[in-house]
């Protein structure tokens, strides 16, 4: 389970990032976070991550504060990226054999690697090839699959949808849907609020570092997703000047 | 984990074009410079040995003492084996010193004074080939080694897991560091056998030794620019930055800082030229030289009567007095010369001292005094072979004065027959082993120091480093 509490993060600039974000997302289930750049989304995810320490409030993994043991807590989540492009001399299985080395995963053999990366839909041939030929649909594919080397508790997936084809996107949302289908507790900023429908439990809008908005699948359903994103995304007018005084009579 | 991200910092370079081009050149490179060393040096051993026999032989062709005391005694400098790999000083300064009773012994007819073209180009010994391509290559090879993972999004997808930053930055440091020597190693080995098998190489126990004292210096320069690399990687957040920033570095340690040392040690610690030397020299023998010619004629006068009255007596009396009085004259002016000689080589040591220690800033500046050291052809070794010279010139002034005083036969103006396998030897003890270390251990120091400094700024910028 991910869980932030009053979690706070205000830049040295003074900027303040994130404003007491307090989430809960529980296992099996799937939270999409929208909001424009700079809203707050990917501050949350490194602040999950442990890469920022929090002005305040806390950031919790499997109940472990990962601002404590930063170390512990990463153990129990698993992280896509939004444009990794990996090591480009490794092949696939290369590059899944060290990351999941890293995360401790070290008895998987070859067809342990070749069972991943066929879930994920890469397909065979590209198993040997060096990753700098890769799309970056299939950039992502790999990336999942070493979240998924990894069965993390938890994943965070920061914008991983954002520039993939429509088929690579499809077999992405299904991807995820196992997860969740597995009891992972997943979170994934986004901007693409078409795709987030089909698969998100809950989904959260973020404005200027404050969660300004929250609405389950249920109420998602009847909502014109347009509106919606045009009402919680964009800045709301500023308030009309005064009218000029009226000339005296 | 820390194996894997050795392995893993390996293969990353190894499959790497970076590595085969500075695999290809390093090949290329140290063997083509290798190979030039040892041609070098056999040709300076034949123009070595064939310049002492016919030293020699000019000698024996002399006619008599007076005409060898007028060509003097050639002293030859014998090139030093590990030259092939560390030229050092050795083309640049002379070769030849002639030792005669009037002048003070230098060192001339050095390879580059001898034919321009060979300075115009310079020499390419392993030293030059570590210090300026080798660095940059180590350059290469860590410039991106943090922040290019930053850029490539691996470093945050790494950090995701629960690997702790410390044990990162050391596989990184030591799987490049792998992949860095890989390249070198090969060449250097091949190297070594072309030492090994080359005909007139023949190393002894002490060259090996230092042999493989100068290839620790270079993977010790070597690590230093890995460190810096490092080092430099951490505290930037674009690749191209970090290069740039290497890049002026490099420039200011290899090119800058070296030059500058000296020219600041010519302003602070100025030395007159070797011309003034020389020309207070030669006045001061000009002058002793007219003081010998009054002294020899009052001699003759006062004692002009005594010639016709016993003339094998005063024969005899005149050879004391010509043998006393030459050396007395010849030992004036070794002496002002020494005074001389002594004053400018304090001086000019003083000057060295300051360029060389100003200099040590750069690791360059440390490769080139402790890798000169090391194989003998630097200045030092230059100095003491000079200096030896200087030493044999009142050992052989003595001896020729002696001859040149017997061997003229006022009556029947005959000369002795010139022999001269009773002339005094030049002999030159070159440095041991350990006194040549213990001149480049400051430089050892140095680098390690240089290490030790920027591997912790990388050690605890990494630490810090927002991977975000």
């Amino acid at each position: 389970m991910l869980e932030a509490i009053e979690l706070t993060k205000r830049y040295e600039d003074n900027e303040l990032a994130l404003d007491g974000l307090t989430l809960k997302v529980e296992p099996g289930e799937i939270f999409c976070m929208f909001g424009a750049n700079g809203a707050g989304k990917t501050t949350t995810i490194n602040l999950f991550l442990g890469f920022l320490p929090p002005t305040s409030g806390t950031a919790l993994i499997e109940g472990i504060d990962v601002a404590r043991d930063p170390l512990k807590a990463k153990r129990h989540v698993s992280f896509v990226s939004e444009n990794v492009t990996l090591y480009g001399n490794f092949t696939a299985v290369q590059n899944l054999d060290y990351f999941s080395k890293l995360a401790g995963k070290r008895a998987l053999a070859r067809k342990d690697y070749a069972e991943v990366l066929e879930r994920v839909g890469l397909q065979r041939e590209a198993f040997d090839r060096r990753v700098k030929n890769f799309s970056k649909g299939m950039r992502q594919k790999l990336g999942i699959a070493i979240a998924l080397v990894k069965d993390a508790a938890n994943v965070l997936l920061d914008e991983p949808t954002s520039g993939l084809d429509p088929q690579s996107g499809r077999e992405f949302l299904e991807i995820l849907v196992q997860m969740r289908d597995r009891g992972k507790s997943v979170f994934m900023s986004t901007h693409d609020i078409f795709r987030a429908k089909l698969i998100a439990d809950r989904i959260g809008f973020m404005r200027k570092g404050r969660l300004v908005m929250m609405k389950t699948a249920a109420e998602l359903a009847h909502e014109d997703l347009t509106d919606l994103y045009i009402q919680y995304m964009e800045e709301p007018p500023s308030a009309p000047a005064a009218p000029l005084a009226a000339p005296a009579a | 984990m820390l194996r894997d991200i050795i392995r893993k910092e390996i293969l990353d370079n190894i499959t790497s074009p970076k590595f085969v081009f500075t695999f290809l050149l390093c090949t290329i490179l140290i063997l083509l410079s290798v190979y030039t060393g040892v041609a070098n040096f056999r040709a300076e051993k034949r123009e070595y040995t064939a310049s002492v026999a016919l030293n020699r032989k000019n000698m024996e062709a002399q006619p008599n003492y007076q005409s060898l005391a007028g060509i003097g005694v050639k002293i030859s400098k014998p090139p030093q084996v590990l030259g092939t790999v560390v030229t050092g000083v050795e083309e640049e300064v002379g070769r030849v010193a002639t030792v005669n009773i009037a002048y003070d012994p230098t060192l001339v007819d050095s390879k580059f004074g001898s034919n321009p073209v060979f300075a115009v180009f310079g020499s390419l010994d392993l030293t030059f080939i570590v210090k300026i391509v080798l660095s940059l290559f180590a350059i290469l090879f860590t410039y991106d080694a943090i922040v290019g993972e930053k850029e490539k999004g691996t470093l945050k997808l790494a950090l995701s897991n629960d690997v702790p930053r410390d044990r990162l930055i050391l596989g990184k440091a030591v799987g490049g560091y792998i992949s860095l020597l890989l390249p070198l190693l090969v060449p250097l080995l091949l190297s070594l056998l072309i030492l090994l098998i080359a005909p007139d190489i023949s190393l002894g126990g002490q060259d090996w030794a230092r042999l493989m004292l100068i290839f620790l210096m270079f993977f010790l320069y070597l690590s230093v620019f890995f460190s810096l690399g490092l080092f430099v990687s951490a505290r930037t957040t674009r690749s191209s930055t970090s290069f740039l920033v290497l890049l002026f570095l490099w420039v200011v340690f290899v090119m800058v800082i070296p030059k500058a040392a000296v020219i600041t040690a010519g302003q602070v610690e100025p030395i007159p030229s070797v011309h003034e030397v020389t020309a207070k020299k030669d006045a001061f023998l000009q002058q002793v030289q007219s003081e010998g010619q009054k002294g020899l004629l009052d001699w003759i006068q006062k004692n002009q009567a005594e010639a016709a009255k016993d003339p094998q007596g005063y024969q005899d009396r005149f050879k004391r007095f010509i043998q006393d009085y030459q050396q007395e004259l010849t030992t004036r002016i070794d002496e002002n010369n020494a005074a001389l000689e002594r004053d400018y080589q304090q001086k000019k040591q003083a000057q060295q001292r300051l360029a060389v220690n100003l200099s040590r800033i750069s690791p360059a500046s440390a490769l080139t005094f402790g890798s000169m050291a090391l194989a003998r052809t630097g200045i030092d070794d230059y100095d003491r072979f000079l200096a030896s010279v200087r030493a044999y010139k009142p050992i052989y002034t003595k001896w020729i004065n002696s001859k040149l005083g017997e061997s003229i036969n006022f009556q029947t103006g005959q000369t002795v027959t010139l022999k001269i396998d009773d002339m005094p030897q030049h002999v030159f003890q070159a440095e041991w082993l350990s006194r040549s270390l213990v001149r480049a251990i400051p430089d050892f120091a140095l680098l390690v120091v240089l290490i030790i400094v920027f591997f912790v700024g990388a050690y605890v910028s990494f630490l810090r480093y927002d991977v975000r």
